[in-house]
């Protein structure tokens, strides 16, 4: 009753607001008033607005966060970053929401008896720092291992290497960056011997078509995504979805091309042979500029533990390579790919089109590939081979899927192999850290140790004693969590995570440290167009939140290492980044000093005489160029680019009559990763609550299974439970289904395969065979 | 329960401020002209009484030039 | 009779001859046969949520330049009088061209893609799910404005619209706060003179709308959020 008063007097007042406006228009000819829209819109004038980098995925947008009493109270894109443009997608929008959520972790907390005691952040630091001097004493240097993310700040992912590499003199050290780039990066390394994209975002503006292989960009990457329509409209730019699920990506686009898992590598041939038959080939580009190799073939899955693999690269010549693709024609490879003749003809005449600018872009389908890097070789071939390569609009663009996956984890190198500069097996680069460090060179270990998958299975097997993770959460992300979370749980292994949120990776752990968010501390992110984004703290974190680098710092100095870390609490960022700004002086690597760095949104290393190198290896653009040609691939002793020959060969795991059906894993837009931020985003989580399993829908009427039914999952690792979905979000092939994996209640990584590239060691999360059953 | 809508001329570049004004005054809704210096005005008092003591306190304001009346409307008292 | 026999033989051996022939070339063929089609894994389906997408490539609509008039605008409260509750399907609010046919052609003429309607003196709105033809199926026409017996349907209360509303946050993007079975195609409803104006969105060229803008709620079985509120064991909550 009160309910319908109420309406009725909005209406009158509605309609007296009306009235006026109408006088005022016979009285004011033109007169206009205020859009209807923005009627109501809440004043901002009092919020300050800061500008940084978003907190999710590796697009890297930026935003200006809208403060009022010292409270983040809103969040909009920021109109002058050359990324966005002012745009965001609904995750940037709402993402300071998820430090209300009152389950934050704002103490330390200590397990005593089995249960979770609030303790000062100064003795739980004590507590820290004396069980891994105590485990170094007692088992050796080896048996501390730290765990770090694509999500760490530059100068926490400098201060995890230091301390690790540096001080302790170990190579455990590792990162979640392991499971979703490190195909990307070995591609990057064998192809052209430097990593990270030659191009940039603005090639979307230059490029004719896109060509997207095994990845949802309308969900994953939304801001690019837009961009690319934008120019679809603009300019008649096309959009080619290569994908083996239909997706939210694929009816946006021009053509959608579906394959069989596991044959992109073969598909990627047959283009080559195409382009070779029908004289596509950029003849003076490829002998300028490219050689040919081979490698190993039949290097196995690492499904075993200690499993070692090295690559023995040998160099071909044309004819070599010529002769191997005949195996590749489009009519063999459609057999097996169900990819038809004229589809693959067609992706060949897009690339082999002179007149035609072309950009591929990938993510995980190519990256999380038991033969990762064989496929980003390939996809390189196709671009090497038709000298599309390092220029406006022309390139092969490996996306990341996290902030800081290239600042940090690549850049700095929390990987087992890496240094800030360089790899550990090279005495040079070891003897630049040394120096830079202020250490002795004897202190860096040469011999990598344990990447992510083999460093669970070390905690597993009691070899590891010792475990920091920071910043991720392993025991939602990692492939056969059935292995690794019994794993963890284990009394062998003493473990501390330091998170934002409670995780089921931090249910496991005997000491929870609470840190800060991104904008409760200062930092510096990087990401996937090598650009350098820094920020200051914008607001307080809560309780005794610490800043992930202050808490490496604080135990570092209990542990005695205090003179190798000898920075300021307020300024350590600052401090930090300038010692490490030396590794990469130069005109290949350059970074923007601190004071452009604060001023611009983000700055696109090399960054020489004050400007930034846009596309490198191309003359033009880069000053690292010196062989006086057009293109110089500096990253390799010859100046050369590799085209490798690389065949396909099966998963490791295939559907049998036991377990028929292929399981693809991936995300959706509401949710990132493994969701510990973005479901304590109300928004996001009123929108996606939960996981489901997606079936083609004749699957689905084979099985009598309808829509929301409960269905179990099984594979030979594990099982899970989810509502089914048929026909919404995306629509998988037959006889394959699809699960995002952002549900820790409902954990599909318990049923995934721990099988990973033998050469990146990156898990394949979206091939192994699973049967299905009505729960 | 009176509900009453007006034109509001301000003396000439002072919209913002009166638009301030008036919406400080909480019965009052205000929607600015975009390209004139008239805003639509309309208010909602409890009752006769106090509509008025609002119209005065709106005349006071120093940035108004004109007010005028365009319509009216009571909601029956139950 | 043996003459016979030789030619018989003769011809059995030809025609053996060309069966192999015959199978061979054709075996070749299959070989290098240009376009050996395979059905394509997913079949003819599309996800249901691709609605987004699916009228940005019509001819003779550019999202990006609508015009608009001002002195022909629907507004939101004409919207929801052509409607039983919010949600329902509208009402044909004039005389139809041929009472005898489904709706079809006759109604997409006009609301395929909308148009100036000189007849009416309006826009034609925008359907959303044009694929659909039997029109009279739910939208029936308005003959009288009576009703049968005394009536008291109270009408469920639209969402409210405007800055403030629907958002999360000040100055965030507004969430749909409607369903959006039959009505996954934003741009229909949102862009265009036909568009009620206080729903008219400022950028349709956007295209991919569900980037920012997600539902209020899921139409699905909503969990308890405190799932997802950890529960330590212990003395943390002092």
């Amino acid at each position: 009753m009160n309910k319908s008063a109420t309406n009725r007097r909005s209406f009158i007042k509605k309609m007296a607001m009306m009235s006026a406006m109408t006088a005022a228009s016979s009285m004011f000819p033109g007169i206009l008033f205020a859009n209807e829209q923005e009627k109501g819109i809440p004043e901002d004038a009092n919020l300050d607005w800061k500008k940084g980098p978003c907190r999710f995925c590796g697009v890297g947008c930026g935003i200006l966060v809208g403060t009022e009493n010292g409270k983040a109270v809103a969040v909009k894109g920021d109109p002058n970053s050359s990324v966005n443009k002012g745009l965001l997608c609904v995750k940037g929008y709402h993402q300071i929401m998820c430090i209300q959520s009152k389950d934050r972790l704002t103490h330390a907390l200590v397990k005593k008896n089995g249960s979770y005691v609030r303790t000062p952040i100064n003795d739980a630091l004590d507590l820290v720092a004396s069980k891994m001097k105590e485990t170094i004493t007692n088992h050796g240097k080896d048996s501390v291992a730290m765990y770090t993310s694509g999500q760490s700040t530059i100068p926490e992912g400098y201060i995890a290497s230091k301390l690790m590499k540096g001080a302790i003199g170990t190579n455990n050290l590792d990162c979640n960056a392991r499971l979703c780039m490190a195909s990307a990066v070995t591609g990057f390394l064998t192809s052209f011997g430097a990593d990270e994209p030659m191009g940039c975002y603005e090639d979307i503006d230059h490029a004719d078509y896109f060509v997207t292989w095994g990845n949802n960009m309308a969900e994953m990457h939304p801001v690019l995504f837009s961009r690319m329509l934008e120019q679809k409209a603009l300019r008649g730019a096309k959009i080619i979805d290569f994908a083996t699920r239909t997706t939210r990506s694929s009816t946006a686009s021009d053509r959608s091309i579906l394959f069989e898992p596991q044959t992109d590598l073969a598909v990627a041939n047959a283009i080559c042979y195409e382009i070779i038959k029908n004289g596509w080939v950029n003849r003076s580009f490829v002998e300028k500029h490219c050689s040919f190799s081979k490698g190993l073939t039949d290097m196995g899955y690492g499904l075993e533990d200690h499993y070692e693999f090295t690559d023995k690269p040998q160099k071909i010549d044309f004819e070599a390579y010529k002769e191997f693709l005949k195996d590749y024609s489009p009519e063999l490879v459609a057999k097996y790919s169900k990819v038809s003749v004229r589809d693959i003809k067609y992706l060949a005449s897009i690339y082999g089109d002179p007149n035609i600018k072309v950009v591929s872009y990938w993510c995980m389908g190519m990256n999380q590939h038991t033969r990762g890097t064989w496929i980003n070789n390939l996809v390189y071939n196709i671009h090497l081979l038709t000298g599309k390569i390092s220029q406006p609009g022309n390139g092969p663009f490996s996306l990341t899927g996290q902030p800081s996956a290239c600042g940090t984890a690549r850049e700095v190198g929390t990987f087992t192999h890496k240094l800030p500069h360089g790899v550990v097996t090279n005495q040079e680069d070891r003897e630049m850290a040394a120096r830079i460090w202020k250490v002795p060179v004897e202190n860096i270990p040469s011999k990598p140790t344990y990447h992510a998958t083999e460093m669970f299975r070390a905690v597993d097997r009691g070899d590891i004693k010792f475990i920091w993770v920071q910043a991720t959460n392993p025991l939602v992300s990692l492939p056969k969590t059935s292995r690794y979370r019994p794993g963890m749980e284990k009394e062998s292994c003493f473990v501390v995570v330091s998170d934002v949120f409670p995780t089921p990776t931090s249910d496991v752990a005997d000491v929870i440290l609470p840190a800060s968010w991104h904008i409760e501390k200062g930092g510096l992110y990087g990401n996937s167009e090598r650009r350098t984004q820094y920020w200051d703290k914008m607001v307080e974190g809560p309780g005794e939140t610490t800043p992930d680098a202050w808490m490496f710092i604080e135990v570092a100095k209990r542990m005695g290492y205090g003179d190798l870390f000898p920075y300021s609490k307020e300024n350590h960022v600052e401090e930090i980044f300038n010692e490490y700004r030396q590794f990469h002086e130069g005109a290949k690597h350059g970074m923007a000093p601190l004071e452009v760095l604060k001023k611009e949104s983000g700055v696109i290393w090399p960054y020489v005489n004050g400007k930034s190198t846009q596309w490198r290896f191309n003359a033009k653009y880069d000053p690292a160029c010196s062989n006086g040609e057009d293109f110089h691939f500096y990253g390799k002793p010859d100046g050369k680019a590799v085209i490798w020959q690389r065949p396909f060969e099966e998963a490791p795991e295939k559907p049998d009559q036991e377990y028929p059906f292929w399981l693809n894993t991936g995300r959706v837009i509401e949710h990132w990763h493994t969701g510990s931020m973005t479901r304590r985003i109300p928004v996001l989580h009123q929108a996606m609550p939960n996981a489901y399993v997606e079936f083609h829908p004749d699957d689905a009427k084979t099985l009598g299974i309808r829509n929301g039914e409960n269905i179990k999952i099984t594979s030979r690792r594990g099982s899970c439970n989810l509502p089914a979905s048929i026909n919404e979000r995306g629509l998988p092939t037959k006889g394959q289904i699809f699960v995002p994996f952002f549900d820790e209640n409902m954990l599909i990584n318990d049923v995934t395969l721990d099988a990973f590239c033998p050469i990146s060691k990156e898990p394949d999360y979206k091939k192994c065979a699973v049967k299905v059953e009505k729960a | 329960m009176p509900i009453k809508s007006y034109l509001a001329l301000s003396i000439s570049g002072r919209k913002e401020e009166l638009m301030t004004a008036l919406r400080n005054l909480h019965q009052c809704e205000v929607v600015p002209a975009k390209n004139q210096d008239v805003l639509a005005l309309v208010t909602d008092t409890p009752n006769e009484k106090e509509d008025d003591i609002l119209k005065e306190k709106i005349e006071a304001l120093d940035s108004l030039k004109l007010l005028s009346l365009v319509s009216g409307f009571d909601t029956p008292h139950n | 009779m043996k003459k016979r026999l030789g030619i018989i033989s003769l011809f059995v051996i030809i025609f053996i001859a060309f069966i192999i022939t015959w199978n061979y070339s054709y075996l070749e063929g299959l070989e290098e046969a240009d376009i050996p089609t395979y059905d394509t894994p997913t079949g003819n389906f599309i996800p249901a949520e691709g609605g987004v997408f699916k009228r940005f490539n019509n001819a003779g609509h550019d999202f990006s330049n609508m015009p608009i008039d001002e002195n022909h605008q629907r507004s939101l409260d004409s919207y929801y009088d052509n409607r039983a509750y919010h949600g329902a399907p509208p009402s044909i609010p004039h005389p139809v061209a041929k009472d005898r046919s489904l709706g079809g052609n006759t109604c997409l003429q006009c609301h395929q893609n909308g148009g100036f309607v000189e007849k009416f003196n309006a826009y034609a709105p925008v359907t959303p799910h044009p694929e659909l033809i039997n029109c009279r199926q739910c939208h029936v026409a308005i003959k009288t404005n009576n009703t049968f017996r005394e009536f008291a349907f109270t009408k469920v209360q639209a969402p409210e619209v405007g800055v403030g509303a629907n958002n999360a946050m000040p100055g965030s993007p507004p969430m749909i706060p409607h369903q959006l079975q039959m009505r996954e195609n934003c741009i229909t409803c949102h862009s265009g003179p036909s568009a009620p104006k206080e729903i008219r969105v400022s950028h349709p060229e956007r295209i991919n709308c569900r980037q920012c803008h997600i539902p209020i709620s899921n139409e699905k079985q909503q969990m308890d959020a405190s799932t997802f509120l950890r529960q330590f064991n212990n003395s943390y909550e002092e």
